[in-house]
Formats: C-alpha cells, structure tokens, sequence
C-alpha cells in the first residue's frame, strides 16, 4: 500500500472550462434552487390539470351540504350560502392551496441538497474518518428492504412531478426559440433550432437535476425514516398525510402531464 | 452521495431555465413576482394566484361584461355567433393586445378598422374567420389564429397534435409561451360566447317569461334580492331539454332550488335548471342538446310550477334572453 497521493486527474482547459469551474463554485447557490424550481414546475403541471376535478368535488359537497341544510326551515336559507362563483373559487382555491402544500411536501426538501467534494485525499485519510452518509447503494438498498411509507411514495412522486416540470420547461423553450427566432433564422432553422433546444432541455434537465431531486428526496425521506420510524405501523403512518397530498397530483403529472415523447415527433 | 464535479456551466444553465419556467408558470413565481414588485415598487405583471387555474385575467375585462346590453335581433347562424363572439371579445381587449387581430385582418385584406365598429364589427369578424377557415377547420385553433396569429396557431396546434389528443383551446393555450396572455383570455372569451349564443332553449319558445333576470323584490322573502336566471312558466310535467351538450355537474334536491340540475358545457358556460318534479339524468352523464333531462315541477322554494332557468358564463349569472333573439313573451305584471 502506498501513502502517496494519485496524480490529480487532468484537468480540461480552455476559456468555457474556466467558466465552468468558475460557476461550478456557485453550485451551493443555484443547484438547491434549481432543484426547488423544476419540482415547483412539475407540480404546478400537474395541479392545473386537477382543478376541474376539484370543482366536481366541492359541487358533490355543496349539493350535500344544501340537502342537509334543506331539512330544516331554520337553517334552509343557507343552501344559497355559496353561488357557483364561490364554488369556482374554492375549487381554484383548494388547487392553489394543494399545489402549495405538494411544492411543501416535495420540493422543500430540495434546499437541503449538499454536495460533497470528490475523494482526491490520501488513501490513508479513509481510515481517520468515516463518511456516515449513506450512499445512493444503501438508499435504495433501505427503499426494498425497509419499506416506509416515505421512502416509497417521496422518491416516486418526484420522479413523476420532475418528468412533467422538464416537460414543462422543454414546451417553454420550443415555442419561445421557435416563435421569437423565426424571423431570424427563417422558418426551418427555427423548427429545427427549437426542436433540438427543446429535446437538449428534456435530457439536460432530467440528467442534471432529475434525479438529484429524486435521489434528495429519497435521501431526507431515509433520512425521517431511520430516525423516527420504529415499528410497521409507524413506517406506513409517517407521512402518511403528505404522500396522500403528493401522490394523487404526481399521479396527474405522470398520466396528463408528462407528454416526453411529443418532443420526439 | 452528490459529487461536485466539473459541469458547473450545464448545470447552471438547466438550473436557469427551471427558475425561468417556475417565475412565470408557478403560483409560487407568481407570489415572487408580486413581492419583487412590492420591494421595487414597480408594476407586476403577474396574474391573480388564482387565475393560474383558469382562462381569466385580471387585466381585462371578465367575459360576463362583455355581453351584450341588448338582446340580439335576429336569431344567428353558428358561424355569425362566432363571428360575434369574436367582435365582442375583441372590443374588450386593451388596443395593444389588439395589435395582433387587426395585423392578421390588414394581412389578409380586410379592412382592420371595420373588426371594432360596432355595426360593421361582426361582419368583419365573420370574414376573418372565413379566410382562416382553410387553414384552422377547428374553432378553436381559428380563434387561436384570430388573437394569438397564424403562426402561434399553427405551431401551437402541431404541438397539441404531436401529444396526441383533441385541439381545444386550453391545450393550445398551453402550448404557447408568456407574451400570449392576453391572447389566450380573449380566444376564451369569443369561444364562450360563441357557446352562448348557439345554445338551444329548454323548454318550448313560445313559453312566457314570469319573471326575468335581475333585482327584484323576492316573491316569498319579501326582499330585494338578485334573480340570477329567469322563471318560465311552464305546467307541471313539461318536458325540459338540455340546451346544449354537456355533463351534469349536479342533480340533488334542496328545499331552495328543488330537484336541480347544472350541466357543464365546456369553455366556462353551464346551464341551471331548478324546481324540477323529476330528474331524468345522473351526476358525470353526458347529456345531447335537446335530450330530455327532467320533467317541470313546483319542488323547493316556489309559488307555483315553474322552470327557473339559470345561464352562467365564466361562474357568473347573465341574462340568458340577452342571447336570444325575437320577441319574447312576458307574463302581465312581469318584471326584475
């Protein structure tokens, strides 16, 4: 065994690979932010398909609501309490408020996404001190075998909502390139132009900050779990009230809000 | 677990366009929005937090307002009513958002003046919604056309097409990025008229009013209150039909209303029918235009047997005889 350090890999140069590492020193700034926005756009794909569903929901309620308060003469001058127009703003409301508690939910724990730096120490530092965070290996190795109710519904929501954000901002980028870079670039550059843009965002953007988002929150959902779970029924009723937020909407991002392949035709 | 590694300049980037999006397509960029104008004091230009769950917009006028102050005076054709959808939404627009409709008119040899007179207004409308025809056989992506343009059109309609799937409005709105807003409200308001004005009756046309819409002092309250649709007078037992297709929203009974029905038509139009002495059709059941939907009755809070038919247009009660043209029976004595 040898106590003498490797060679440090060689480094790219050029002036975009200065820039890169120049910007690179920031990544404690803008990959927790990043990370925060692409989960904060997916759910909002998927709540906005919900809203009508909502307002079906609130009219269910209302109608028994008006039947009840119909029994009586006392109270029967409520079932004009609320006008359709009310209905509709509790519906959009309850949306805005459902989005704002799955953006709590999943996309919080995203401003808690660390990065390490990569072992280029001496070998023998390994054996002064431990790294305890568990790798992604041991995550997932947990997520089978010491199933939680968070573990499973966390990483999985993201994954869905994080799908349906990229698609998202891929859509953004494809009608802004193409329609303010038509007059410039002509009608076919733009179509291609916007086209690649859209598809480079879609692959960047899972590639970059997908799966950091999936893998952070599989993280603080390993990381609740080990603390606070001690027994089954802990470990189904832990968070069980923000899985039940977050799982119907990642449900609506994966089924109507996560159109990947459109990018491709 | 997470490496730093050297992709700082692609990672940024992605992370940039994330926060881009998220500024300008969340609730939450929204509230950012409104606090960096806040702490700026500037003007945002963000919507109403609400209004990211609909078609409306602060900005302008709501399409209820745009209706239009006296009833029309002939029945209209389903391409006059688009034609007139089209006129009224586009008089509400601000002139700036404006600039894009009466470009397209000028383009394809309309006069552009004519589309906001409000006699020569409708006509206008009518021929540019014929030459687009060709181009946009689907209503909604014509209206797309209308106020967005023809490129933002078509790209938007190849968009909805490539995900598989029908070209309505919301998904063509969907399709197109920020700077369209205005566009998307106005396209929304001329397709819900554009409903308005085609939908059928419920019961049969020569059928007396016994009270329109508007203020009047309740029969049974003794207070002045808002009749938000109009009481037609109709024996127990007529037959009531659906105006237009839709889904039922609500069929229940309440001591005010009766056996009630609320069907959904899409593009922020239903249809109310209270005081009903049977409902024929269920809750999420697709329902025809003129199919039998529940027989009249004198059930809930009623003086005699009636039909209160209720019309709303984005949420809100409208006068549904403003929709409809010719003379109009009203009972002696009927008033708001």
């Amino acid at each position: 065994m040898t106590l003498r350090p490797p060679p440090p890999p060689a480094q790219p140069s050029g002036p975009l690979s200065g820039v890169s590492r120049f910007i690179g020193g920031f990544r404690w700034a803008f990959m927790p932010v990043g990370l925060l926005a692409l989960i904060a756009v997916g759910v909002h794909a998927a709540a906005d398909t919900l809203d009508e569903r909502l307002l079906s929901l609130v009219d269910a309620v209302d109608s028994a609501f008006d039947r009840l308060v119909g029994a009586s003469t006392l109270t029967e001058g409520l079932v004009d309490l609320i006008t359709l127009e009310q209905r509709t703003l509790i519906a959009r409301a309850l949306a805005l408020a459902w989005e704002l508690s799955v953006d709590l939910v999943l996309a919080l724990p995203a401003l808690g996404y660390r990065e390490s730096k990569r072992t280029e120490e001496e070998p023998w530092r390994k054996y002064l001190q431990q790294d305890t965070r568990p790798t992604w290996r041991m995550l997932f190795a947990r997520f089978l075998r010491k199933p939680t109710t968070l573990r499973w519904t966390r990483p999985l929501a993201t994954a869905a909502v994080v799908v349906a954000g990229a698609c998202a901002v891929a859509r953004l980028i494809q009608g802004t390139v193409y329609l303010s870079g038509r007059n410039l670039l002509g009608e076919g550059a733009a179509d291609v132009t916007a086209r690649g843009l859209a598809l480079g965002a879609l692959v960047g953007i899972l590639a970059t900050l997908g799966w950091r988002a999936v893998l952070r929150n599989l993280q603080d959902a390993d990381t609740a779990s080990e603390e606070l779970v001690r027994n089954r029924w802990q470990a189904f009723s832990f968070g069980l009230v923000g899985s039940a937020l977050a799982v119907p909407l990642a449900l609506a991002a994966a089924l109507d809000a996560a159109p990947v392949f459109s990018f491709l035709r | 677990m997470f490496s730093r590694n050297a992709r700082g300049l692609l990672d940024f980037l992605m992370a940039a366009l994330c926060l881009w999006a998220a500024y300008h397509h969340t609730p939450a960029g929204a509230l950012v929005r409104r606090a960096s104008a806040w702490a700026f004091n500037s003007r945002s230009t963000a919507r109403p937090l609400l209004a990211y769950y609909d078609g409306e917009s602060s900005s302008g006028p709501t399409t209820s307002s745009l209706v239009p102050t006296v009833p029309v005076l002939r029945p209209i054709s389903e391409a006059g009513a688009l034609a007139y959808g089209t006129y009224l939404a586009l008089k509400g627009l601000q002139p700036k958002a404006q600039t894009p409709t009466l470009a397209l008119a000028t383009e394809l040899g309309l006069p552009s003046e004519a589309l906001l007179d409000e006699a020569q207004g409708p006509v206008a409308a009518r021929k540019l919604l014929e030459a687009l025809e060709a181009d946009f056989p689907n209503e909604d992506a014509r209206l797309t056309a209308v106020f967005a343009g023809r490129i933002p059109a078509r790209y938007a309609l190849e968009r909805v097409l490539a995900e598989g799937g029908s070209p309505t409005l919301e998904r063509l709105a969907k399709q197109l990025p920020p700077g369209f807003e205005d566009a998307k409200v106005a396209a929304n308001q001329a397709l819900a008229l554009t409903t308005v004005f085609g939908l059928g009756w419920p019961v049969p046309e020569s059928t007396r009013i016994a009270s329109p819409f508007g203020y009047r002092i309740h029969p049974t309250l003794g207070t002045r209150k808002l009749h938000t649709g109009v009481d037609l007078s109709v024996p127990q037992g007529t037959e009531v039909k659906g105006v237009e297709e839709g889904v039922v929203r609500r069929a229940s009974e309440d001591a005010v209303n009766g056996k009630v029905l609320i069907i959904d038509h899409g593009r922020g139009v239903t249809t109310a029918y209270c005081h009903n002495s049977e409902l024929l059709v269920k809750v999420g059941q697709r329902v025809e235009r003129g199919e039998l939907i529940a027989y009249s009755g004198n059930t809930g809070r009623s003086t005699g047997p009636h039909l209160h038919y209720q019309l709303a247009l984005s949420s809100q009660p409208v006068d549904p005889l403003r929709f409809r043209a010719g003379p109009r029976t009203m009972a002696s004595g009927a008033r708001p």
